[in-house]
C-alpha cells in the first residue's frame, strides 16, 4: 500500500464513520410497524420517529389500548439503540435496537412488566402533534368567575384568559371547594364561540360559549358533567 | 347551448350525483346501499390500512378525496383518500360507532359522550355541538338469557350509534335516550324531537318529507320531517321473556314508496311508505336482520346473524332470487356497485359477492383473524360457539363478546370509491383495498 493510498482510504474511513450516525438517523425516522408479545395476547404498535430541527419527536398508536397519536417523550437515538417513554397513566417505555435486518427489537416496560417488542419500518414517518394554544378574543381576556355544585359541594370556579403575543392564549383554572385548587392547565382553545380550557392532568375541562357576554357551558370531570355559567369578574 | 355544453353539463351533474351519494350513510338520504363507479371482482393487493386506537364500527364516507368516519378510541377522523395518511382528528368524549354525514362542507356525526357534532370538513374545527339527553345502550333484565335473569344488562350486540340524514337545511338522528332529533343543520338549534319508547340506535331514511326509521320499543315510525309529526307507527314482534326478538337495529331503506328493514325480531319487512301497511315479510328463524337493505335495481340484498345467510329478494314480491350460506354473523351492511356485493363478515373478513348469483369472488381476512388467538373461529372461520360461550352466568358472555369482536370483526358497511373498497375493522384499522 502507499502512503497516498492509505492516506485516501484513511479519509474515507473517517468521512464514512462522520456520516454513519447521521445514516442511522435516517434509517431511524419513520413509520414503525409491529407487535408486543404480551403473556396470552400480542400489541399491534405502531410508532412514528422524525427529527425536526435536529431534535427528534414522535408518536405512537396502539390499537385496542385507546392510543391514537400520543406524543413520545425522552426521546433517545443513538444507533442502533432507541429508547422512548409515552407519558400518562399508561406509563409505557420503550427500549429497542436496530439490527441489520431494519429490525428493530427490545422491550415495551409497563407497570414493571416487560415484554418483547418488534417493529419494522413500513414508510415515512407520520407523527402527530398534540392539539395547541389557539389565540382568545380580545372580549374574553381578563377573569372570569362562576359557582357550581358537584357531589352536593359548592364549587368556585375562576378562569383567567390571557393572550401570549398573536398565536396563542392561556389561562389560570381555578376551583375553589373544600380546599384552593391551582389546576395545570394543558390546553386553551377558542374556535368560533366555543371556549375550552382543558387540564389533562387532573381530568377537568371547561367548556362554553360566549354569547350576550356570558361563557355558558360546562364542566366535565370524568364522565360526570355539569353545567357552569361564567360572567365577568368585578 | 350546443350538444357538447349539454353532454359536459350532463356529465358533471352525474359526478356529482356520484360524489354526493357517497358522503353519508348508505350513499343517500334513501339508503339504497347502490354506488356507482367501477367496482373491484378481483382483490389485487392492500392499498394501505389507516391504524386508530381502537375498534372501528363506523362505515366510511367520502368527499373530495377524503375519507371520513368514526373511531371506538372517541376520534373523528379524514384520511387522504389516496395515501391514507392523516389529515385530522378531532377528539370526542366516547366512542365514535356512528357514520358520518358530510353536507356543504361540514361533518355531522354523534358519539357515545351524548352530543351531536358539526365540524368543518376540510379542518376538523367544532361549528357547533349539541347535547342530547344522553347515550345510553339497549338494556333489559335477562338479556338473552343471561344469567341472573333479574339483572339488568346492557346489550353487547347493539355496537352502533343513529348515523345522521341530511336535507333541506335539517340533520336527523336518533339517540339512545329514545328521541329522534332535528336540528338547525347551520346552527345546531332544536327544531323538534320524536319521542320513542327506547334506544333509537338506527338511522332515519328520509323521502318525500317523510323520516323512516325503527326504535328498540318494537315500533317502527314514520314522521314528517319538517314538523317532527307522526305519520304511522308499524309495531313489529316483541320478547318479554329475554328480549332477545325485540327492537330495529337496522337502518331501514326506501325505494319506489316501499320502505325496507330488518329487525330483530328476526324479519326483515317491507312496509308501504304512505300508509305503514305490510307488503310483506320474510321470517329468518329467530336470527336477527341487523344490516341495513340494499335496494338496487328492483332487488333487496341483505344478511343475517346467527343463521349467516346472504340474501337477495324481489323488491315487489319478497320472493328469494339468491341464497348463500355465508361463514359467520353480519351487521354490516351489503354495498352493490354494479356487478358485485361487498359486505362485512364479523369473522374478520371482507367479502365481495357477483350480483347474480351471490357466489363469492373473493374475500381479504384481516391478520388478527388469522392469528385467531383463543380459537374464537373454528378452521373455517366459524364462531367456535362452545369455546366462546360456554357459560351464561354473569360477565362471561360479555367477555365472550369482547373477544369474539377483538378478532377483527367487520361490523362497518363498506364504500367503494373508484374501484377502491374501503371498510373498517374492530382490530382498529380502516382498509383500502384494490
Amino acid at each position: 500500500m502507499t502512503v497516498p493510498g492509505a492516506l485516501q482510504r484513511l479519509l474515507a474511513i473517517v468521512v464514512l464513520a462522520a456520516a454513519l450516525p447521521c445514516r442511522g438517523d435516517e434509517t431511524i425516522s419513520g413509520r414503525w410497524e409491529g407487535t408486543t408479545h404480551i403473556p396470552d395476547d400480542d400489541l399491534n404498535v405502531i410508532v412514528d420517529l422524525a427529527q425536526e430541527n435536529g431534535a427528534w419527536v414522535g408518536s405512537i398508536i396502539i390499537p385496542g389500548l385507546d392510543v391514537k397519536g400520543t406524543p413520545l417523550a425522552d426521546i433517545a437515538v443513538k444507533a442502533p439503540d432507541v429508547s422512548f417513554s409515552v407519558k400518562g397513566t399508561l406509563g409505557i417505555q420503550l427500549k429497542l435496537q436496530l439490527d441489520r435486518n431494519g429490525t428493530m427489537t427490545g422491550n415495551f416496560e409497563q407497570a414493571g412488566n416487560r415484554a418483547l417488542t418488534t417493529l419494522q419500518k413500513t414508510g415515512p414517518a407520520q407523527v402527530e402533534y398534540p392539539p395547541r394554544n389557539t389565540p382568545v378574543a380580545r372580549e374574553l381576556e381578563g377573569e372570569w368567575k362562576g359557582d357550581y355544585q358537584m357531589f352536593g359541594y359548592p364549587r368556585h370556579v375562576s378562569i383567567k384568559f390571557t393572550n401570549r403575543g398573536a398565536d396563542s392564549a392561556t389561562a389560570e383554572f381555578v376551583i375553589v371547594g373544600r380546599k384552593t385548587n391551582n389546576l395545570p392547565v394543558d390546553l386553551v382553545t377558542q374556535e368560533g364561540d366555543l371556549v375550552s380550557v382543558d387540564s389533562h392532568e387532573i381530568g377537568i375541562t371547561f367548556e362554553g360559549r360566549l354569547r350576550d357576554g356570558k361563557l355558558s357551558g360546562a364542566v366535565r370531570q370524568g364522565a360526570i358533567e355539569t353545567p357552569l355559567v361564567l360572567e365577568r369578574a368585578k | 347551448m350546443n350538444g357538447s355544453q349539454i353532454g359536459v353539463l350532463l356529465a358533471s351533474l352525474c359526478a356529482m350525483a356520484v360524489a354526493n351519494a357517497q358522503s353519508m350513510f348508505r350513499g343517500d338520504a334513501t339508503h339504497s346501499g347502490g354506488y356507482t363507479g367501477p367496482a373491484p371482482r378481483q382483490f389485487h393487493r392492500v392499498k394501505w390500512r389507516f391504524p386508530t386506537g381502537d375498534r372501528i364500527m363506523s362505515s366510511p364516507v367520502f368527499k373530495d378525496n377524503v375519507i371520513y368516519f368514526g373511531g371506538d378510541d372517541g376520534n373523528v377522523y379524514a384520511v387522504d383518500a389516496e395515501t391514507g395518511r392523516q389529515i385530522w382528528k378531532r377528539a370526542t368524549n366516547g366512542p365514535v360507532p356512528a357514520t358520518p354525514a358530510i353536507v356543504d362542507g361540514t361533518l355531522y356525526i354523534g358519539s357515545y359522550d351524548g352530543k351531536f357534532y358539526a365540524l368543518d370538513a376540510r379542518t376538523g374545527a367544532m361549528k357547533w355541538k349539541f347535547a342530547t339527553e344522553g347515550e345510553r345502550r339497549f338494556e333489559a333484565k335477562g338479556l338473552h338469557g343471561l344469567q341472573p335473569k333479574n339483572q339488568t344488562i346492557a346489550d353487547p350486540f347493539d355496537v352502533f350509534l343513529s348515523s345522521p340524514v341530511v336535507a333541506n337545511g335539517s340533520v336527523y338522528f336518533g339517540s339512545g335516550d329514545g328521541n329522534l332529533y332535528a336540528l338547525d343543520s347551520a346552527t345546531g338549534d332544536l327544531r323538534w324531537k320524536f319521542k320513542t319508547g327506547d334506544v333509537v340506535h338506527a338511522s332515519p331514511a328520509l323521502a318525500d318529507g317523510i323520516l323512516f326509521f325503527g326504535s328498540w320499543d318494537s315500533y317502527f315510525y314514520a314522521v314528517d320531517a319538517a314538523t317532527g309529526k307522526e305519520k304511522w307507527r308499524f309495531h313489529a314482534g316483541e320478547d318479554p321473556l329475554i328480549h332477545n326478538q325485540v327492537g330495529f337495529q337496522s337502518s331501514p331503506a326506501v325505494a319506489n314508496g316501499v320502505v325496507y328493514t330488518g329487525c330483530r325480531d328476526a324479519n326483515l319487512y317491507a312496509l308501504d311508505a304512505a300508509t305503514g301497511k305490510e307488503k310483506w315479510r320474510i321470517f329468518n328463524d329467530l336470527s336477527w336482520v341487523i344490516t341495513s337493505p340494499a335496494v338496487v335495481d328492483g332487488k333487496v340484498f341483505f344478511a343475517t346473524s346467527d343463521s349467516s345467510l346472504y340474501h337477495v329478494v324481489d323488491a315487489n314480491s319478497g320472493k328469494p332470487v339468491v341464497r348463500q350460506q355465508g361463514k359467520a354473523y353480519m351487521f354490516s351492511s351489503p354495498a352493490i356497485v354494479g356487478d358485485v356485493a361487498f359486505i362485512g363478515v364479523l369473522n374478520g373478513t371482507l367479502e365481495a359477492r357477483d350480483v347474480k348469483t351471490g357466489e363469492l369472488l373473493w374475500d381479504y381476512q384481516v391478520e388478527t383473524s388469522k392469528q385467531n388467538k383463543g380459537w374464537v373461529l373454528t378452521a373455517d372461520r366459524k364462531f367456535n360457539i362452545p369455546f366462546l360461550y360456554h357459560s351464561n352466568w354473569r360477565e362471561a358472555p360479555i367477555v365472550a363478546n369482547d373477544q369474539q369482536i377483538r378478532i377483527g370483526g367487520v361490523f362497518s358497511s363498506p364504500l367503494v370509491v373508484n374501484g377502491v373498497v374501503y371498510f373498517g375493522s374492530a382490530d382498529g384499522f380502516l382498509y383500502a383495498l384494490e
